[in-house]
């Protein structure tokens, strides 16, 4: 076998077995999910696929389980929008301003995402029962918002600092303020980058876990991660098939994102991280 | 006038930090510096508030579960990351080969990574069952071992499990990171790198690994802060047994806000983020903080 070849039946071998490794349990997930019974890989010829765990996690009301993917859809796209909102202001005055503090600014910014969350939600739940807010979508959001908002204006300043300044200039010439230059000029251009931030911000609020088991205490604001991983069954023993159906359907607003938007994504994971 | 002028300037332009400033204030920073202080007092539900110094940390010293979690973090951390950075330059390597599968493998390696901790911890919670989980299914058909293991059983299979588990959900990450720095890497070296006849193996240890040096560095570093904070996964999947050898501090922490010891819970946290914090300087020396920008 030439080198050449060998390369390529490795390449091949190696891609293989990763996606084996990232796809498997997904596809392990589905499959309980749409089999009569959990023990898929030992019961042989007595499985049949249906679709009953799916239908029963969907229509048994006292599970909440729509309500969950509502309030968790809700939540992180708020979230994100508010997210993009604040951080493309303050994205645009850290590249373009030339303001005094400006590197201590982006220091403390960067510092909040390395906080351990634990850190903050005792505070976070008196905070929020003494305003009265638990299990309400405001009790998610602003705390999500300030979560997500450093890695937003990270991606967002990266995407800003490759717009060539003389467009903006040109348009304070103009007569233009900063503000009408940040949503005339600015905003139009980096659109793709403030798009992916945008739902890079919302998989990071619809992962979190950690505040939304705190703040909140049932349907009405409760998250799709909280409510799969409380959801122990109605009848002791642990419902495999309809847990699996229920964590199916939780993920597929992420995973139609990330088919959607992969490129992106990729973009901006990377300067969130590299800073480069 | 021209001062005025400037001095108004300035002030609109530190208008456009205001709101996110307030936001991380109020939900961020006044959390940790309330933590903070709840940690120097004794503070339990339905007692009396009282100022004890750091009576909570003195506590921690002779807490024999606290040291349980603080060994089992660190020894998590020292297993799971450079397992995940292993994985994720391999990784990295598959992704940036050129083929026509290229767009279907990166959007495959991104699921894991987009999929809630809290929802996966549950598919691997019956990926590891006893009696008919696929773990137990591969590890027969292949022949690694003749029994069911009981993987959550036992403190050594709870803690393979978990880093399996995670190094399932980061991997990905890490090795979307790597490849942005493979991308970087200018072509000429490799091509002068083959002129001087390096074989595949010269080429990597000689160009690519020197060069993504910097990239390791913040990969490295950024899983180590988010591994130590390790809690969804743990919650989920071994609720921290068997027996409290797999729980994390964060999970240790938070076990005494529910049961009502704020003041030791924080005590707990604050540990813990001493030590994220630390780690975080590193990077942000590392990953040449504000390079691009200013």
């Amino acid at each position: 076998m030439s080198e050449e070849r060998r390369i390529r039946v490795l390449y091949t071998v190696g891609a293989a077995a990763m996606s084996a490794f990232c796809l498997l349990p997904v596809a392990y997930m589905v499959l309980v999910a749409a089999s009569s019974r959990p023990d898929v890989l030992s019961a042989g010829a007595e499985v049949r696929l249906t679709a009953g765990h799916f239908l029963e996690v969907l229509g048994t009301g006292s599970l909440h389980f729509p309500e969950y993917v509502v309030n968790s859809i809700v939540v992180s796209g708020l979230s994100a929008i508010l997210a993009v909102a604040l951080g493309a202001p303050a994205a645009y005055a850290v590249t373009r301003l030339e303001l005094p503090g400006r590197m201590s600014f982006l220091f403390l910014v960067l510092a909040v995402s390395m906080f351990p969350p634990v850190s903050l939600v005792s505070y976070l739940f008196r905070m929020m029962s003494a305003l009265g807010w638990i299990n309400t979508y405001a009790a998610l959001v602003l705390p999500y918002t300030a979560w997500v908002l450093p890695l937003s204006l990270w991606i967002l300043a990266s995407h800003f600092s490759r717009i060539p300044r003389d467009l903006d200039r040109a348009a304070l010439l103009d007569g233009c303020g900063r503000l009408a230059a940040l949503r005339k000029v600015m905003v139009p251009v980096a659109a793709p980058g403030i798009l992916s931030t945008a739902i890079l911000a919302f998989i990071f609020a619809f992962n979190e876990f950690l505040f939304a088991l705190i703040l909140t205490t049932g349907r009405n604001a409760r998250t799709i991660p909280v409510g799969i991983a409380l959801f122990e069954g109605l009848h002791g023993e642990i419902p495999w098939g309809m847990i699996m159906a229920a964590a199916t359907l939780a993920v597929v607003p992420v995973i139609l994102l990330v088919l959607a938007f992969q490129r992106g994504i990729v973009t901006g994971l990377t300067r969130g991280a590299v800073k480069e | 006038m021209r001062k005025d002028h400037d001095l108004r300037e300035l002030l609109k332009g530190y208008a456009f930090l205001a709101p996110v400033c307030a936001l991380l204030l109020a939900f961020v920073f006044l959390p940790v510096a309330g933590t903070l202080l709840d940690s120097l007092h004794r503070d339990v539900t339905f007692l009396p508030r009282r100022f004890i110094g750091l009576g909570n940390y003195r506590s921690l010293g002779s807490d024999p579960g606290f040291w349980q979690s603080l060994r089992f973090t660190g020894l998590f951390t020292l297993v799971s990351v450079p397992l995940e950075l292993a994985l994720g330059l391999a990784f990295a390597l598959l992704l940036e080969h050129p083929t026509s599968a290229r767009g279907f493998l990166r959007a495959g390696v991104l699921l894991p990574w987009a999929i809630p901790a809290a929802v996966s911890g549950r598919v691997f919670e019956l990926i590891y069952n006893v009696q008919y989980g696929l773990a137990n299914a591969l590890a027969t058909g292949i022949g690694l071992s003749e029994g069911p293991v009981h993987w959550l059983g036992t403190s050594a299979g709870a803690f393979l499990a978990l880093v399996a588990a995670d190094a399932w959900k980061t991997t990905p990450f890490v090795a979307i990171l790597l490849l942005a720095g493979l991308s970087a890497i200018p072509e000429d070296l490799y091509r002068q790198a083959e002129v001087d006849r390096a074989g595949p193996l010269q080429r990597f240890f000689r160009v690519t690994l020197p060069l993504l040096r910097p990239v390791l560095v913040v990969a490295l570093l950024f899983r180590t802060i988010d591994s130590l904070r390790v809690f969804d996964l743990v919650f989920v999947l071994t609720g921290g047994g068997p027996g409290g050898s797999t729980t994390s501090l964060s999970l240790y922490g938070y076990r005494f806000f529910v049961g009502g010891d704020f003041g030791y819970g924080s005590a707990v946290s604050v540990v813990l983020f001493l030590l994220a914090f630390i780690l975080s300087l590193l990077y942000l020396r590392a990953s040449r903080f504000g390079r691009e920008i200013a």
